[in-house]
C-alpha cells in the first residue's frame, strides 16, 4: 500500500508540471496583460505603464518568465506575487480556499445526505409513484442552470427575509458568541449549499437506485430471502452495504470536483471563495494568482482521486494495490 | 424532500431571529482629544449626532490600503477616505477647497506656489502631520522604482517639480513652467506618515507596505477614517480617525458615523437585492433598467432614488486613421493601418460628418437607456459645472443632410444592393467593434448599423472581449471603428484628458502618438491644450477648451452618442447626504453624514 501511495505521488509531479505549463501558455495566448486596463486611463502615461511592466517582469519573453516561475517554485517554494495586491499568491488564496471548502463540504452533505436515502427508497419502491416523482423532481432540478436556481433562491431570500441575501457572515458577526457565529454562517450557507448540492443529486440518486436494484437481483439476496430473513435486514444490512461500494469511489472522485463546482454559486451568493478570486484574477490577468489557483484546484482533484482509490481498497477487501 | 426543506427553513429561521437583529446603539462617541490648534470647519446642511454606520456595496474588495499604490476604484474608494491631500475637491461646488493646506498662494512669476499647512493636524496615531510628511510623500511619488501613477501628474515635459519646506508648516512648490493644475495635481499626492513608512521605503518594501493583510492598527492614516477590520472577499470596516482635524460649525469633531462599511457584493443583481432587504444603505451603480423599480418602491423601502442628471461618462465611436509606426512584413512605416481604400473614406471629414448626421440619437434614448439619457457632444458633459458649454459645433441627426453629403462624394448605389459604392466601385462599409460584456454599447452599435444602412453605409457589428478590444486599439490596430466610452477624472478638468486630445497622446484614439501633428487642425488643438494646461486664467482656459471641442466635432473625429442619466438610491435615515455625479458619488462627504434620530424621518 505504501509503495502504491508513493508511486502515485511521484506521478503527480510531471502532471503538475504539465498543468502549470499549459496554464502559463494559455495565459500568454490570451490577448493583453494585467496592465491593459490601466492603459485605458488617460491620466496614466505610457512611461508609468512601462515601469510597471518592468517591475512585474512582464517585459521579458514568456518562456523566460515561466523559467523564473519554475525556479522560484522549485527552489524556494515561492509561487509569486499577485500583481494587484502586492502580496504572495498563497496569502491571497488561503482564506478563499477555506471558504470554498466550507461551501463544498456543505454541498456534499446535501448531495449525499439526500442521494443515498432517496436512492434506496426509490429502489425499494421501484416504478411506484414515489420512484417516478423523485426522479422527476431530481431531473427538473438537474436541468435548471445553477445561475437561474441561484438567482431564484436569492429572490426568495429577499422577498421573505427567511435567509440572508448572499454573503457569508452578518455585518454584526463579530458581536456574536460562539454558537451565534456558527448559526450565522450556517444560515448564510443554506442557500448556496442547496444550489451547489442539488445539481449532482439526480445522477447520484439514480446511481444509488440502480446499484441497489442490481444487488437485489443477485443470488445471495435470493438466498437470504429464502432463509426467511426479515426484508428490512435483507435490504439494509446486506443489499445496501454491497450497493454502496461503487458510491464510495464516486464520492472520492467528486471530492476533486467540489472546489471547481461551486464557482458560479460563489459569485451569485457573494461567497468569498476561491472561485471569485480566480475569476477576478483571470479577468484582470493577474497571472501568478491564476497559476496558483489552477495548481491548487489540480492538487485537490488529484488528492480526491487518490482518496477515492484508497477508500475503495478499505471498503472492499477484494481490492488490493500491492 | 418537501418536509426536509420545510424543517430546514424553520431551523434556520430560528437562527435568523437569534442573529438578524440590528446592532444595539452603544453610548455615543465622546471626543477624548482636544481639538487641533487650527481645525477645519466643514460645510454641512445640519449639525449631526454621533453613532451609527453606513453600509456601501462594492463589486470587489480593496487590493491594497497603500494610497500611492492603489490604481483601481475598489481600492481608491477606501484610500481616498483614509489619506488626504493638500487641498480637497468639493463635489458640491466642483472647486478645490482647503484641506491639510489652510491657504495657498502663487507668486507673481506664476511658478512658485506656497501652501500653508494647518497647525495641529495629526495622523491617526496622534503623530503631528508636518511639511516633513508632505516632502516624504512627494519623494515617494517621484521615486523611479515605486513609480506610482500619480507621478504622471507631477512631471512637465520630463521635468520634476521642486518641492521644499522652509518651515514645518510651509510647503513651497516650484514648477518648471506655468501650470494651471498645480493645486489639484499636488493634492493627488496623498499624505503618508513618514515616521511609519520611511523605513520600508528605504529598504525597498514600500510597494507592499500597507497591504490588505497588514494588521489594521499598523495602518496610520491622515484622513477622516482608518481601518478597523478587513475580511477578505467580504467587507472592510473603516472607523473614525480620532485625531482628524475636520469639525462642524459647533466644534464637534468629524466624522459623525462610528463605522463606514464597504460590503463586497460582486454580482450587481445581488447588490440590488441586498439594498431591497435593507442590508445595504446605498449603491453606487444601478442598471438603468432597474431605475423604474427603485422609483416605485421608495416609500416602503424608506429611501430616495436621487436623480443626479447626466453622468460624467461618455459614449462615442471613431474610425481608425492610425498609421504604421514600426515596419513589419507587408507594411512599411507611414502606411495606414486599415485597408487604403477604407482609409481614404475614414480620413475624409465629409464622410465622418455624414455618419454623425445619420445617427438618430433620440431614437436610442427611450429604447436603450429607458428614457434616462441626454444627447452629448463633448467629454465635458452637462454634468460638468465648470467646463460644459451648450453651444459647441455638432452634427446631430439629419438624414437628408447626411444623404446630401454622401451624394457630394459621388458615392452611389450602382448594383442595387442598398449600399453605396465609392468612385472606384468598392461598397462603402466598416466593421464596428465594441466590448461584448457591455450591453448598452452593443445595443447602440446595433442602432448605428440600422441608421447607417439608411444612407447606404454597411456596418458589421463585431462585439469582442474587452481585453481583445484593448489590444486591437492599442497594439495591433486590427479594427476599423470602435465604440467605447471615457470616464472622467477628478477634478473633471479637460487638462486631465490631455492624452486624448493631443496629437502625441497615447489615448488620441483615432490616430495615436503622432510624431508631429498630421493635420493643421490637430496642430491647433495641440497649441490650445498648451494654453489649457499652462494658463491659470480660467476664462482663457475655457475659451481654449471650447475651441478644442469645436474642432474635434467639426472634423467628426469623434462621433458622440448619448450619455446616461445617473440615479442612485440612498436610505432616508441619513442626514447631510449630498450625492453627486462625481466620484465618490455617495460618500464624498461621508464624514459629515449622520444617522437621523428615529422618528425624525420625513
Amino acid at each position: 500500500m505504501r509503495t502504491y501511495i508513493a508511486k502515485r505521488f511521484l506521478q503527480v509531479i510531471p502532471l503538475l508540471f504539465g498543468i502549470s505549463f499549459l496554464t502559463f501558455l494559455l495565459l500568454q495566448l490570451a490577448p493583453g496583460d494585467f496592465l491593459n486596463q490601466m492603459a485605458e486611463n488617460p491620466a496614466i502615461s505610457p512611461a508609468t505603464i512601462d515601469a510597471m511592466r518592468r517591475r512585474f517582469g512582464l517585459d521579458q519573453p514568456w518562456y523566460f518568465q515561466y523559467w523564473l516561475y519554475l525556479q522560484n517554485v522549485i527552489l524556494h517554494f515561492d509561487f509569486g506575487e499577485s500583481f494587484s495586491r502586492h502580496q504572495p499568491v498563497f496569502t491571497v488564496m488561503r482564506e478563499g480556499l477555506s471558504n470554498t471548502l466550507i461551501l463544498a463540504g456543505a454541498a456534499a452533505v446535501v448531495t449525499w445526505g439526500l442521494a443515498i436515502p432517496l436512492g434506496v427508497w426509490a429502489a425499494v419502491r421501484q416504478y411506484s409513484w414515489i420512484d417516478k416523482g423523485l426522479s422527476l423532481v431530481a431531473f427538473v432540478w438537474l436541468s435548471i442552470p445553477e445561475i437561474l436556481s441561484g438567482l431564484l433562491l436569492l429572490m426568495l431570500a429577499a422577498r421573505t427575509g427567511w435567509f440572508p441575501v448572499g454573503g457569508m457572515r452578518s455585518i454584526d458577526y463579530d458581536d456574536l458568541n460562539g454558537f451565534g457565529k456558527f448559526a450565522d454562517v450556517s444560515w448564510h450557507l443554506a442557500l448556496p449549499a442547496l444550489v451547489v448540492g442539488l445539481v449532482p443529486l439526480a445522477s447520484r440518486m439514480r446511481q444509488m437506485r440502480g446499484n441497489l436494484l442490481d444487488v437485489l437481483r443477485l443470488d445471495f439476496v435470493t438466498t437470504a430471502r429464502a432463509k426467511g430473513l426479515d426484508e428490512g435486514i435483507v435490504i439494509y444490512k446486506h443489499a445496501v452495504r454491497n450497493a454502496l461500494n461503487p458510491m464510495i469511489t464516486l464520492f472520492g472522485y467528486t471530492l476533486g470536483a467540489l472546489v471547481s463546482g461551486s464557482f458560479i454559486a460563489e459569485i451569485i451568493f457573494s461567497w468569498p471563495g476561491l472561485g471569485r478570486l480566480t475569476l477576478d484574477a483571470i479577468l484582470t490577468q493577474d497571472q501568478y494568482l491564476v497559476m496558483g489557483s489552477v495548481l491548487m484546484a489540480s492538487v485537490v482533484l488529484i488528492l480526491g482521486n487518490l482518496i477515492a482509490d484508497l477508500l475503495l481498497a478499505i471498503a472492499d477487501p477484494r481490492i488490493s494495490y500491492d | 424532500m418537501k418536509s426536509f426543506l420545510k424543517s430546514a427553513i424553520c431551523m434556520f429561521a430560528l437562527a435568523a431571529v437569534a442573529c438578524g437583529g440590528r446592532k444595539s446603539e452603544g453610548p455615543a462617541f465622546q471626543d477624548p482629544h482636544p481639538l487641533p490648534e487650527e481645525p477645519m470647519v466643514m460645510r454641512a446642511a445640519s449639525i449631526g449626532r454621533y453613532g451609527g454606520r453606513f453600509v456601501l456595496a462594492e463589486t470587489s474588495g480593496p487590493k491594497t490600503f497603500n494610497a500611492m499604490m492603489a490604481n483601481e476604484t475598489s481600492s481608491t474608494d477606501l484610500t481616498d477616505q483614509m489619506f488626504i491631500g493638500l487641498a480637497n475637491f468639493d463635489n458640491g461646488t466642483q472647486e478645490e477647497t482647503p484641506f491639510l493646506a489652510k491657504t495657498w498662494e502663487v507668486a507673481p512669476d506664476g511658478l512658485t506656489w506656497t501652501f500653508h499647512l494647518r497647525k495641529g493636524a495629526a495622523f491617526s496615531d496622534g503623530h503631528p502631520i508636518t511639511a516633513e510628511d508632505v516632502l516624504f510623500s512627494f519623494t515617494v511619488a517621484y521615486d523611479e522604482v515605486v513609480h506610482p501613477s500619480v507621478q504622471d501628474l507631477l512631471i512637465m515635459n520630463g521635468k520634476k517639480w521642486e518641492v521644499t519646506a522652509p518651515d514645518p508648516y510651509t510647503v513651497v512648490i516650484k514648477t518648471p513652467g506655468p501650470n494651471a493644475m498645480v493645486v489639484s495635481s499636488a493634492s493627488s499626492v496623498r499624505i503618508m506618515p513618514k515616521h511609519v513608512l520611511e523605513a520600508p521605503f528605504k529598504s525597498g518594501n514600500f510597494v507592499s507596505a500597507y497591504n490588505v493583510s497588514s494588521p489594521p492598527d499598523t495602518i496610520v492614516t491622515s484622513g477622516a477614517w482608518r481601518v478597523k477590520q478587513y475580511v477578505p472577499g467580504e467587507k472592510t470596516v473603516l472607523t473614525r480617525n480620532p485625531y482628524f482635524f475636520g469639525i462642524d460649525t459647533e466644534k464637534h469633531r468629524l466624522p459623525y458615523l462610528d463605522e463606514l462599511v464597504y460590503l463586497v457584493v460582486p454580482d450587481q443583481d445581488a447588490a440590488d437585492l441586498k439594498f431591497r432587504s435593507g442590508e445595504v444603505d446605498g449603491i453606487d451603480n444601478v442598471k438603468p433598467e432597474n431605475y423604474r423599480w427603485y422609483e416605485d418602491h421608495q416609500k416602503e423601502g424608506n429611501y430616495t432614488l436621487h436623480n443626479l442628471g447626466p453622468s460624467l461618462n461618455t459614449n462615442f465611436f471613431w474610425f481608425n486613421q492610425n498609421r504604421v509606426q514600426k515596419a513589419s512584413p507587408g507594411k512599411k512605416v507611414g502606411d495606414p493601418q486599415v485597408d487604403p481604400v477604407k482609409y481614404a473614406w475614414f480620413n475624409n471629414p465629409v464622410f465622418r460628418r455624414a455618419v454623425s448626421l445619420a445617427v438618430d440619437r433620440e431614437a436610442m434614448i427611450p429604447s436603450i437607456f429607458f428614457g434616462d439619457a441626454v444627447k452629448n457632444w463633448s467629454q465635458s458633459t452637462p454634468a460638468n459645472k465648470v467646463w460644459y458649454s451648450a453651444d459647441v459645433v455638432k452634427f446631430d441627426f439629419n438624414l437628408a443632410e447626411a444623404k446630401k453629403l454622401i451624394a457630394s462624394l459621388h458615392w452611389v448605389d450602382k448594383d442595387g444592393d442598398g449600399f453605396v459604392e465609392d468612385t472606384s466601385g468598392h461598397t462603402v462599409g466598416f466593421n464596428l467593434k465594441t466590448n461584448s460584456d457591455n450591453k448598452m454599447r452593443v445595443s447602440m452599435a446595433n442602432f448605428i448599423r440600422d441608421d447607417l444602412a439608411k444612407i447606404g453605409v454597411k456596418v458589421n457589428l463585431v462585439p469582442v472581449d474587452f481585453n481583445t478590444l484593448i489590444v486591437n486599439l492599442r497594439e495591433d490596430f486590427q479594427y476599423e471603428a470602435i465604440l467605447l466610452g471615457l470616464q472622467s477624472g477628478v477634478p473633471p478638468d479637460p487638462a486631465m484628458g490631455q492624452n486624448v486630445w493631443r496629437s502625441s497622446g497615447k489615448t488620441h484614439y483615432w490616430n495615436m502618438a503622432q510624431l508631429s501633428p498630421e493635420t493643421p487642425q490637430e496642430a491647433r488643438i495641440d497649441a490650445l491644450m498648451d494654453t489649457l494646461v499652462s494658463t491659470p486664467d480660467l476664462e482663457k482656459r475655457k475659451a481654449a477648451w471650447k475651441e478644442v471641442q469645436n474642432i474635434v466635432n467639426d472634423q467628426g473625429w469623434i462621433v458622440w452618442l448619448p450619455t446616461l442619466n445617473t440615479k442612485l438610491p440612498l436610505r432616508n435615515r441619513f442626514g447631510n447626504t449630498e450625492p453627486s455625479v462625481i466620484p465618490h458619488r455617495l460618500i464624498w462627504n461621508i464624514e459629515r453624514v449622520y444617522v437621523k434620530p428615529s422618528g425624525a424621518q420625513p
